[in-house]
């Protein structure tokens, strides 16, 4: 009777050891990741009490819907947030790794942000097989010096700069877009943002 | 051995397996992003979608486990069936109502199935439970080893 019991509880306690085993042996797979980024997909200054890392997709819906967030926060907390914006073009999207590119490209030219509210204002128009048409058009419409923003579409270090970000998503096991890192904490998509995101920072503001 | 308890038996196996493999892949990932595909769904506030994407790759792998090696198999296949019941449920209503989900979040981002896919899927894997706990324990689960010595 007393064997069966110890049997018993030995069993249970396999069952629990193997479980946390799981967990540990496929959580090792996560890698850090950088949270930088060429100075001007930065926002905020530096010395903020929040960081908000944000990896995106110019061509994801979800991505665009959370603008409306993120521009709420800027309004609401101001100074006190530094945001850095990451590129993470998803496979399945054709054109979001070419727009991430002139959206790189423009940003060195000094005109990231406004490149990247024109992406996000108007998906619907470029996201097709005329993408680089409409690509171009907004560089014209930015003023850029285009002789050089298509010399540097063309350089490989802008495609590599996308293809680090991507890698450090991959790193943070980045799975959805917009995944946000507010001061190392995730949140994933604009309605995590919006009704997590916020209440954290408060707290966070408290500290 | 009957055939009845040699298919007892790989079942048991094979939901303890399943269930490990879909608890391990969403346990290491982030809880944020389960419960991401959990809010998509649409039937739990967002304040219970992330203790919940926390908690069940937890309960999966518990029961997984029990169920690989056969520690109260009986009780594991019946809280198995309990949690594939609600997985039918919860995809049923995401088919009824027409609602778009690329992925049914079962195996976190390891293996993406279609609503479609995964109710038939789980569908085997309620039948499996069935057979699992209507059983007697198989020579080679710890629950014989406990009872009589192996």
């Amino acid at each position: 009777m007393r064997d069966t019991f110890s049997r018993r509880i030995a069993s249970y306690v396999l069952v629990a050891l193997l479980s946390g085993l799981s967990v540990l042996a496929a959580g090792r797979a996560r890698k850090p990741f950088s949270p930088d980024a060429p100075d001007f997909r930065k926002k905020g200054p530096a010395a903020a009490k929040i960081l908000i890392v944000e990896f995106s997709d110019f061509q994801c819906p979800a991505c665009r819907y959370a603008e409306a967030p993120v521009r709420q926060i800027f309004t609401v907390y101001g100074d006190k947030v530094r945001f850095v914006f990451k590129h993470f073009p998803l496979r399945m999207h054709e054109w979001a790794k070419p727009a991430a590119v002139a959206a790189e490209c423009a940003g060195r030219q000094g005109k990231f942000w406004e490149y990247h509210d024109r992406l996000y204002d108007r998906q619907d128009e470029w996201t097709n097989p005329k993408a680089d048409d409409f690509l171009l058009g907004y560089a014209q419409a930015e003023k850029l010096d285009l002789k050089a923003w298509q010399a540097c579409r063309l350089n490989p270090s802008a495609a590599a700069a996308v293809a680090a970000d991507q890698k450090d998503g991959e790193n943070a096991w980045v799975g959805s877009t917009p995944t946000f890192f507010i001061n190392g904490r995730r949140f994933v998509g604009a309605k995590q943002l919006a009704e997590l995101g916020t209440l954290f920072m408060d707290r966070e503001l408290k500290k | 051995m009957k055939p009845r308890a040699i298919v007892a038996m790989a079942g048991r196996v094979f939901l303890g397996a399943v269930l490990i493999y879909a608890g391990a892949s969403k346990a290491a990932a982030p809880a944020e992003e389960f419960a991401l595909v959990i809010g998509a769904y649409d039937l739990v506030p967002a304040s219970i979608a992330l203790p919940l994407a926390g908690l069940l790759p937890w309960l999966e792998l518990l029961v997984g486990w029990a169920l690989l090696l056969g520690v109260e198999a009986r009780t594991a296949s019946a809280v198995a069936g309990a949690m594939t019941g609600v997985f039918l449920a919860a995809i049923g209503s995401v088919l009824a109502r027409g609602i778009q989900i690329p992925n049914c979040g079962c195996f976190g981002e390891a293996m993406h199935f279609t609503p479609a896919h995964a109710f038939l899927f789980d569908s085997l894997m309620a039948a499996l439970c069935w057979i699992v706990f209507t059983a007697e324990p198989d020579p080679l689960s710890l629950d014989s080893w406990s009872q009589r010595g192996l």
